[in-house]
């Protein structure tokens, strides 16, 4: 739910999943599947810090999950 | 008008091309008994429990012993024509666990990553060749010229109908579109025709997979027809229910998602304007739209037990609707929920349902609704409707318009 800050950002993105909120949909996974992925139908793994240029990608996801669990920001510009 | 008849309006094609403010007084009570001994679930917190909740029941009694509803898809077994015993035939979607997860696992093995993003520059090009054609016109009707043909398409080519069928496709999927209509009735010569078209269907796909058993190709038919040993896998019966469920799921849907998107837009024009100047708004767009104008308003469930919910109890057996489209609009949950807004955020809608039936197209309507509108809001130069509202199809709970009809200067 965390949108992304709008300051260019240098550093890699922040991703945090709220792994109890997440059902298993596989939406984000479909919408950034570099960085996310669903083992075994269950099992949710991800990418917390994908490199900066994959903004809209990640966007995408978090947009897509049905029970917004996804949340990310530009991380620290330092 | 009493509380208990407010369903009735909805269901009313009357109601059709504003049945909002029903839905507004449905909320009054989160979980209200209509008339009919049916119970109407419209606020966001009460839909998101349910839909979740175990005692709700998607399956009906086995076919046979099934009063005929009128509804194709359900009345398989009473089929006019052939008669024939398909008490088995019983699409996913109508099926609780365990049998309906098990399904649902086999044929998501089949919506492969690198398969529904790879289906892109497909639907580029149809959604491009679907624009040229009405190249030179000054008035294009949507739905007609473009929403319908491309649903039907594209699952074509991700299942593996040959091209040189998709022309019989789409005749049948306009006949069997209704099947998923929980309200669909229709005289006995609608029903002849659809039992037509699904016995039509039915054979086709027998004989399709016949064929992918002997030439596989990279397809899901393919994939369904040759599991990999050790690996679950679906008889034939169940096979050709799903290979008609993926048509017929993903086919009034996505034609209602890209023609209410496009009205919602020409009455936006500001979000319309911003959407082409950066095509990238698309998918937030495009989450509102689900919320805002889903094409899918309602489903229906069985209560297994009694529930008590809200204050009251659903007695066992009840008929349960899930009114998506009310909780997607509640107060409660969204603030200022009547305005269209892809700024929105934490947009969690109903608009793919929830739960374990949650849409299994929705990935592959997401790609296709965006590439459509992208296209569209690119190339129709100064669109605006020749009608408003349009005329909308009757049914209440795939709802959508019937007809769009669009005044351009050109395409560019
Ligand atoms: C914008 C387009 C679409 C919308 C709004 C939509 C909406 C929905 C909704 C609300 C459900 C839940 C039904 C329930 O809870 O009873 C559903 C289920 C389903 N949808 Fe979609 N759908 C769309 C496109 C598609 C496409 C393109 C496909 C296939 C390729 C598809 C296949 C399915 C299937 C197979 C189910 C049943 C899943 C299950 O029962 O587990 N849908 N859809
Ligand atoms: S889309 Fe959301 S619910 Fe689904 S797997 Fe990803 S994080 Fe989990």
């Amino acid at each position: 739910m965390t949108e992304p800050r709008k300051e260019p950002g240098a550093g890699p993105l922040r991703v945090v999943v709220d792994l109890n909120r997440c059902q298993g949909y596989a939406q984000c996974c479909y919408a950034a599947p570099e960085h996310f992925e669903l083992r075994g139908h269950e099992v949710l793994f991800y990418d917390p810090t994908p490199p900066a240029g994959k903004q809209a990608e990640i966007a995408r996801a978090v947009q897509a999950c049905p029970v917004r669990a996804i949340s990310f920001d530009m991380g620290s510009v330092s | 008008m009493p509380h208990d008849t407010l369903f009735a309006e909805v269901t009313d094609p009357a109601n059709r091309a504003n049945p909002y403010p029903l839905y507004a007084r449905l909320r009054e009570k989160p979980v209200s008994r209509q008339s009919d001994g049916s119970y109407v679930v419209s606020t966001h917190a009460a839909i998101r429990s349910l839909i979740f909740d175990p005692r709700l029941s998607s399956e009906d009694l086995p076919p046979s012993q099934r009063p005929p509803t009128g509804n194709p898809f359900k009345d398989w077994i009473v089929n006019p024509i052939k008669n024939r015993v398909v008490n088995a035939h019983r699409p996913l979607i109508f099926r609780d666990p365990p049998d309906h997860d098990t399904l649902r696992g086999i044929v998501i093995e089949q919506f492969t990553i690198p398969r529904v993003r790879g289906v892109h520059r497909e639907v580029e090009g149809i959604v491009g060749d679907l624009i040229d054609k009405v190249r030179g016109r000054s008035e294009i009707c949507l739905v007609e010229d473009f929403s319908y043909p491309l649903p039907v398409m594209v699952i074509c080519r991700l299942l593996g109908v040959p091209e040189e069928d998709e022309e019989q496709f789409q005749k049948w999927a306009t006949v069997l579109a209704t099947a998923l209509e929980p309200d669909s009735r229709g005289d006995e010569k609608q029903r002849h025709a659809t039992a037509t078209a699904f016995d039509a269907i039915s054979d086709y796909m027998r004989g399709l997979i016949r064929e992918k058993r002997k030439n596989p190709a990279d397809d899901m038919l393919s994939g369904l027809a040759n599991p990999e040993s050790g690996k679950p896998a679906m008889g034939d019966v169940d096979l050709i229910a799903s290979a008609i469920l993926l048509l017929v799921a993903g086919h009034e849907t996505t034609v209602n998602l890209i023609t209410n998107g496009m009205l919602t837009l020409i009455r936006h024009p500001q979000e319309l304007e911003r959407l082409r100047e950066d095509p990238e708004r698309a998918p937030r767009l495009i989450e509102e739209l689900l919320r805002y104008e889903p094409p899918v308003h309602f489903r229906t469930r069985k209560a297994l037990g009694d529930i008590d919910i809200a204050g009251i109890t659903i007695p066992a057996g009840a008929s349960i609707v899930l009114l998506f489209a009310a909780g997607n609009r509640d107060p409660a949950r969204f603030t200022d929920p009547d305005r269209f807004d892809p700024d929105r955020e934490d947009n969690q809608h109903f608009g793919f349902g929830g739960g374990l039936h949650y849409c299994l197209g929705a990935p592959l309507a997401r790609i296709e609704t965006e590439i459509a509108l992208n296209a569209l809001v690119r190339r129709l130069v100064a669109p605006r409707l020749l009608e408003d509202p349009p005329p909308y199809r009757p049914g209440a709970s795939l709802r959508g318009p019937e007809k769009l009809g669009i005044g351009i200067e050109r395409i560019a």
